[in-house]
């Protein structure tokens, strides 16, 4: 049975779609028509047909009325007197200029951009205006564009979108190997990793040694981690918003490599018309050839592979509407000789519309759904098992965006998410002993409601705010378990209560204020500060550092509150040398309630009753981030370094005292280089040093139930690893270009140059025999004992080549 | 299931990683008591150990406190049984032989230098363990050639289902960190009926295993499972922070720490000698 609340909510939120499609329904084309004050159009690249976001569009005689093209490569400009002269300009391309008259106005202007024959020695990481970094409200956002990310010297030659991310100041990893970002003193679950608009719930293959992001599959990648505007939300640290690559639409297109351990390839073209195109995208990983050439037969009897594939289609309607559709499938396997398999997959989809209903007004409408599954078999006959679980979001979200003139821009939507979170499936051998487990559905229901603006007050001063409005819900199906004294912690069940579906079982109300301002010094300076605020209705139950692929997610519910953030930040945004340097400081505090984490020895992975297994606290964090960036010319690159420090303080954790986090990371410098010599040959390197991990070592040792066991003291990570530093080089050097079809280039790349070995883990143990390498088995001879360190570490200097081609 | 799953990250991890043995500077802590103390019903097994943490490095023995007054109660009959050191064993023993009776409820009480540390027991009855058989099994990816052991008893208790096996082969106890057989009712109390075979351990011909089946009270039992769970533990980004594990053993005046646990738990036991017919 639906609430009261309920019902309100919901006539809000179809109110809003049942708006949309009235103006819809009701707008036409007379009516566009009775503006004509304005001047629209798109652009594009002459050769693929692609569009061009972020190209400057403006007059001749009146530099300061301009526009740019949006993601779409639309854009709209107020007339001045007319005839007059329309500059279009995009980095890269060749400028275009066009007399425009007054029977123009009210109509659709196309413009071609030739791309410059030089381009090819310049380079272009930032496709937005060449001042944005001063000019525009974004703090503590930034742009990663896939060119610069497939510069970076990857491991085994894999580009990888994550590992490049945690290149940028405010992100951090908690250790070699791991995709998993922490932004701004926020967990890895706090970022929201979106394809085309859809989050994606494990973005990493291989336990997180590589992400899920084909680079070739890519058109743009943004991330947020201070001001977050209104109109997105759901996670308290992090925005991570990818775009999936559309295809162009005059010709078929290739490209792809061929590299250590994987291969990839990505076709485009138009489809039908040179009004839609279509991208499919895949890739392979191929370490099950090598596993097989193992001396060892149990390395030799393993699976391993992942693969990964996306599509997208676009359709454009009258220069009016468009229509995409994005899917991702990636999957992942580890098996071990036909007995004991592992394997996850996410599955996300995407059907986005948009509309220029006016010269002025927009409008953009998705619907998505994401999925994640994984499943463990042990095939025996009488302790064999499947354990599978899977969780999902769908979502449908629409946006309307005014422009009303040309200091103010106004968004406003609603967003509906639905997740589920399946029970546990366990399925146990015939001749098991075992009994299987019973474990409940967890459905979440978000509701939000959304405005955001951005007005230019002055010249000098403009100001972004929104607000976000949430309409939480835990629904059935599903159980509350009731605790004697109410307290899951230390009672025991008293009752149970089931609830069928659609019944509400807890409600939680959240209001998010966003607001962003900036000031111009000059017109190469400007101030910029923000406050957000952030609520998270889903997180994961963990206390390891690393994501696995058996994360048990957690909606909030009767005894587990939403996460909160607030966040304050400040930036000064300095470019120089005509905006070939970018610089930029900035500072933040972040303050964080009710964060999770979980009891000594919790056992999460099969019980129904999470609410018994966890701790809940605060945490802050604060930093300084410095970044000077350059993105013009033969050598482009940025120096980024952070100063920051996070804390938890969780009651039964550390003694109730505040503690460090394992991703305290006090120092994090990043160097990225990219050289050009020619059109042929690029050198690219990466020097990274970050503070060692916090973590715990012991203080002594002791003797109980025959083991020697290593003594901590009370207070949780006051320890730390070594620094982690490491230089990665690659050499990109391509074929000669004969004027054929076919386009080679080769990668040539060297991981951890100089051999560091950086620490993964210590393991603190007996070293039996003086060598730590012995594993005593009964039948050994155990000649000595003494207690010992061990260190892993995982990747010295590893060398790789891939051969990337183009058609 | 867990370390199945464990099991191929550490594969993985093995593909690409090294290791060597280093020396990390440590903080070393004062020096702290740890107390073990086994009682049950069962004389041979029962004890009670007093010894103190050194620091990580040492090599000597850790020092044992043998001047302690130990003594455990029946708080039902208010019976006290004293327990006295004895040198050559290095723990102390109780007076008489004595035992635990099933269904009593026990106090541990340590007394040593003005501190009292103390605990709560109770004796829990005992499963039903009926027979222990064994098979030849050829090589497997998971399993050795060898014989395995198959337990057949009941579990008739729908609460404090937390047992230990202990297995003794030729006389000695399998004690490395991966022969640990720690469950409990999670999977059900079905997990005797139809035999448990003790997959882990492959015996030889001519071997005399022994096992021996321990009820454990919920604390004792969080004990050693933290305590399996640090001996695999190595820091790395997929465990949890390392922590001691949660001791049932208390300081009476509340200051001070103490490491250890008290167990009080009956012990079934049960003797075979593998030849070569299956049993």
């Amino acid at each position: 049975m639906l609430h009261g609340m309920n019902k309100q909510l919901y006539k809000a939120i179809f109110s809003f779609f049942y708006l949309i499609g009235l103006s819809i329904f009701f707008q036409n084309s007379s009516f566009s028509q009775s503006l004509p004050d304005r001047i629209s159009g798109s652009v594009k690249d002459m050769t693929t047909g692609e569009v061009l976001p972020g190209a400057n569009v403006y007059w001749s005689n009146a530099l300061d009325k301009g526009v740019t093209t949006d993601t779409d490569g639309i854009f709209s400009i107020r007339p001045i007197d007319l005839p007059a002269e329309l500059t279009i300009s995009y980095i890269g391309y060749t400028s275009t200029l066009r007399v425009i008259t007054e029977k123009e106005l009210g109509k659709d202007i196309k413009f071609f951009l030739n791309p410059e024959a030089q381009s090819l020695e310049e380079f272009v990481v930032n496709e937005a205006r060449e001042n944005s970094n001063v000019m525009s409200l974004d703090i503590g956002k930034t742009n990663l564009p896939v060119e610069v990310l497939k510069n970076i010297p990857a491991l085994f030659g894999e580009v990888d979108l994550l590992r490049g991310i945690q290149l940028l100041p405010g992100v951090t990893t908690a250790g070699e190997g791991t995709t998993g970002l922490f932004v701004r003193g926020g967990s890895a679950d706090q970022n929201l990793i979106q394809i085309d608009g859809a989050p994606i719930f494990n973005p990493s293959h291989f336990f997180g040694f590589f992400s899920v992001f084909n680079p070739d599959a890519l058109s743009n990648v943004e991330l947020y981690k201070g001001h977050i505007p209104a109109r997105y939300g759901g996670r308290l640290s992090s925005l991570i918003d990818i775009s999936l690559k559309e295809g162009n639409t005059k010709r078929i297109h290739g490209e792809g490599g061929i590299g250590s351990i994987s291969s990839r390839l990505t076709v485009d073209g138009p489809l039908l018309s040179d009004q839609s195109s279509f991208i499919v995208s895949g890739r392979r990983t191929y370490a099950d050839i090598f596993l097989a050439l193992s001396p060892d037969e149990n390395i030799r009897n393993n699976q391993l592979y992942f693969y990964d594939l996306s599509g997208k289609l676009m359709f454009r309607i009258k220069d009016r509407d468009k229509i995409t559709i994005s899917s991702y499938y990636g999957s992942d396997y580890l098996g071990t000789s036909g007995q004991f398999g592992l394997g996850w997959n996410n599955w996300i989809s995407s059907l986005n519309w948009t509309r220029s209903i006016r010269d002025d007004l927009f409008l953009d409408v998705k619907g998505y759904h994401s999925y994640y599954k994984y499943l463990i078999a042990f095939t025996d006959e009488s302790i064999g098992f499947e354990w599978s679980n899977n969780f999902s979001e769908s979502g449908i979200r629409g946006e309307i965006n005014w422009v009303p003139s040309e200091n103010l821009s106004l968004y406003a939507g609603a967003h509906s998410q639905l997740y589920h979170f399946a029970p546990i499936n366990l399925n146990l051998a015939p001749e098991s002993n075992l009994e299987s487990i019973n474990t409940n559905p967890k459905i979440g229901f978000l509701n939000n409601l959304f405005i955001d603006g951005n007005y230019d007050v002055s010249p000098v001063f403009s100001v972004e705010g929104g607000l976000r409005w949430n309409h939480y819900q835990q629904i059935g199906e599903g159980v509350n378990y009731l605790y004697e004294n109410n307290d899951p912690a230390n009672g025991a069940v008293a009752d149970t209560v089931r609830f069928g579906f659609g019944e509400n079982m807890k409600t939680y109300l959240g209001l998010e204020p966003r607001l962003a301002a900036r000031y111009l010094l000059s017109e190469s300076l400007s101030l910029k500060g923000a406050y957000n605020r952030n609520f998270q209705y889903i997180q994961i139950a963990t206390n390891n550092s690393a994501g696995l692929p058996i994360d048990r997610w957690m909606p909030a519910g009767r005894y587990v509150s939403p996460i909160r953030s607030d966040q304050v930040s400040l930036g000064i945004f300095k470019n120089l040398s005509d905006n070939q340097f970018e610089l930029s400081m900035e500072g933040y505090y972040k303050d964080f309630d009710r964060i999770i984490d979980l009891k000594q020895g919790a056992e999460i992975l099969f019980t129904d009753n999470l609410e018994t297994e966890i701790l809940s606290g605060v945490g802050w964090a604060y930093g300084a981030e410095f970044m000077l960036r350059k993105n013009i010319g033969k050598t482009t690159g940025w120096l980024s370094y952070t100063w920051s420090r996070v804390f938890r303080q969780i009651d039964g954790i550390n003694e109730d005292q505040p503690f460090n986090p394992r991703f305290d990371r006090p120092h994090d410098v990043s160097l990225v280089l990219n050289h050009k010599f020619n059109k042929r040959l690029e050198f690219s390197g990466t020097f990274v040093y970050t503070s060692g991990v916090a973590v715990t070592f012991p203080v002594g040792s002791y003797e109980v139930d025959n083991q020697r066991v290593p003594l901590y003291g009370p207070r949780r990570n006051e320890d730390r690893f070594p620094a982690y530093h490491r230089m990665d080089l690659s050499v990109n050097l391509k074929n000669r270009d004969r004027g054929r079809w076919w386009k080679g280039s080769w990668n040539f790349s060297v991981y951890n140059v100089y051999n560091r070995k950086n620490p993964f883990s210590y393991q603190f143990t007996d070293i039996y025999n003086n060598d730590f390498r012995v594993d005593p088995s009964p039948e050994d001879v155990i000649t000595s004992s003494r207690p010992g360190v061990i260190m892993t570490y995982l990747f010295g200097i590893l060398p790789s080549v891939t051969y990337n081609f183009e058609f | 299931m867990k370390k199945y799953l464990y099991l191929n990250l550490f594969i993985l991890l093995a593909l690409f990683s090294c290791q060597e043995e280093v020396h990390l500077e440590l903080k070393n802590m004062e020096k702290i008591p740890v107390i073990e103390a086994i009682w049950t019903n069962r004389s041979s097994v029962n004890k009670v150990s007093v010894t103190y943490s050194r620091d990580f490095y040492d090599t000597l023995s850790n020092e044992i406190l043998s001047e302690a007054d130990v003594s455990i109660t029946n708080l039902q009959s208010g019976n006290r049984i004293e327990f006295m050191y004895v040198d050559d064993l290095g723990h102390f023993l109780p007076l008489n032989n004595q035992v635990a009776e099933i269904g009593s409820k026990y106090r541990l009480e340590v007394k040593y230098d003005g501190q009292v540390y103390f605990s709560e027991g109770e004796m829990l009855a005992p499963p039903v363990l009926d027979s222990v058989t064994y098979a030849f099994s050829e090589e497997q990816f998971f399993r050795d050639e060898g014989y395995y052991v198959t337990v057949y008893g009941k579990i008739p208790f729908d609460r404090d289902n937390y047992y230990r096996v202990k297995i003794i082969r030729n006389d000695t106890l399998l004690n490395r960190r991966s022969d640990y057989l720690l469950f409990d009712d999670s999977f059900g109390t079905s997990i005797l009926d139809n035999g448990f075979e003790l997959g882990g351990f492959a015996f030889e011909k001519n071997d005399k295993v022994k096992l021996e089946l321990y009820r454990l009270n919920q604390a004792p039992y969080n004990y050693l499972n933290q305590l399996v769970n640090l001996l695999f533990n190595d820091g790395g980004l997929f465990s949890p922070p390392p922590q001691n594990p949660t001791t049932n053993i208390y300081v009476e005046n509340g200051n001070g720490r103490v490491g250890g646990y008290f167990v009080t738990s009956p012990v079934l036991s049960e003797t075979i000698k593998i030849s070569d017919e299956e049993k």
